[in-house]
C-alpha cells in the first residue's frame, strides 16, 4: 500500500478502531503516571501535564467508542454478542467512563482553586489502568495481532 | 458321478452370480447414499481456514467448526452465506446446490480467507 495514497489508507481493510485505540491508552497511562509524580513531588506543573494528558485521553475515547460500535454494526451486523466480544465491549465502555471520571475530577480541582484533588482519584486511576489493560489484552486477541501474519 | 459334479458346478456358479448381483446392488446403494449425504468439514484454527480451498460436488454440505480460542465468522464475499459469530467449538453449515466458486472470509479478521469450489 502506498502510504501517500489517502484514499487507500482511509479505506484499508482494517477497522479504524484498532488504529485509534492506542491514543487514549497511551495518553491515559501517561496522565496517570504524571499525576502520581505530581502527588509525590508536590509539583503543580506535573499536575498540569497530567491534566492535559487526561484531557487528550478523554477526547480520544469518543472516536474509539464510535468506531468500536460501528465495527460491531458493520462487521457483525449488530448481532448479539457473547464471550470475549461481549466482555471487550463491557470493559471498553467501563474504561471510557472511568477515563472521563478521572478527567472530571481534575477539571473540578482546576476550576475551584481552593479545592484539592481528592486522594481517592489515584486509586480510581489505578483501577482504570488495570481495566484498560485487560480490555486491550482482549482486543489484541480479537484483532488477531497474536495470530500468524 | 459326472452328473453330480455338473450339478455342483452349476450350483456354485448360481451362488456366486447371486452373490455378485446382491453385492453390486449393495455397492450401488452405498454409492447413492454417499452422493446424497456428502459432507465436508473446514476447521478454523490459529487464524486460518483448513483446508484453505476445498472442492466439493453440488449438493454437498460444508461444515465449518471453530477450533480456535477466539471467535470467528464465515462470510462469503457475495453474501451467499453468512454465519453468526462462532465461539470455540461452535459450527456453521451450508449446503452448496449450485456449481461455482465461493470465496469467503472472517468478518472479524478479514485477512482470514478461504474458498469453496462446487463442481
Amino acid at each position: 500500500m502506498n502510504p501517500f495514497d489517502i484514499k487507500t489508507a482511509l479505506l484499508a481493510k482494517h477497522a479504524q478502531h484498532i488504529v485509534l485505540i492506542h491514543f487514549p491508552i497511551a495518553l491515559f497511562i501517561a496522565g496517570v503516571a504524571f499525576d502520581f509524580l505530581a502527588q509525590s513531588a508536590k509539583r503543580r506543573a506535573l499536575a498540569g501535564v497530567a491534566y492535559y494528558n487526561l484531557l487528550g485521553a478523554a477526547i480520544f475515547t469518543l472516536p474509539v467508542v464510535a468506531t468500536g460500535l460501528l465495527a460491531w454494526q458493520f462487521q457483525l451486523e449488530g448481532q448479539k454478542l457473547k464471550g470475549i466480544l461481549l466482555l471487550h465491549l463491557v470493559l471498553g465502555v467501563t474504561s471510557a467512563v472511568l477515563i472521563w471520571i478521572a478527567w472530571a475530577l481534575h477539571v473540578r480541582a482546576r476550576k475551584h482553586l481552593e479545592s484539592r484533588l481528592p486522594i481517592f482519584r489515584l486509586g480510581l486511576e489505578t483501577v482504570a489502568v488495570a481495566i484498560i489493560g485487560l480490555t486491550g489484552h482482549l482486543g489484541g486477541f480479537l484483532s488477531g495481532v497474536n495470530g500468524p501474519n | 458321478m459326472r452328473r453330480s459334479v455338473l450339478i455342483a458346478g452349476l450350483a456354485a456358479i448360481a451362488v456366486i452370480s447371486a452373490g455378485g448381483i446382491v453385492g453390486g446392488r449393495k455397492s450401488l446403494a452405498a454409492g447413492a447414499q454417499t452422493k446424497t449425504a456428502s459432507t465436508a468439514e473446514v476447521k478454523i484454527d490459529n487464524f486460518s481456514f483448513g483446508p484453505t480451498a476445498i472442492t466439493v460436488a453440488a449438493g454437498t454440505t460444508v461444515t465449518w467448526i471453530n477450533r480456535d480460542d477466539i471467535p470467528h465468522t464465515v462470510v462469503s464475499n457475495d453474501k451467499v452465506f453468512k454465519s453468526k459469530v462462532l465461539d470455540t467449538d461452535e459450527k456453521f453449515s451450508y449446503t452448496f446446490s449450485k456449481p461455482g466458486e465461493y470465496p469467503y472470509f472472517c468478518s472479524i479478521h478479514p485477512k482470514m480467507t478461504g474458498k469453496v469450489v462446487v463442481q
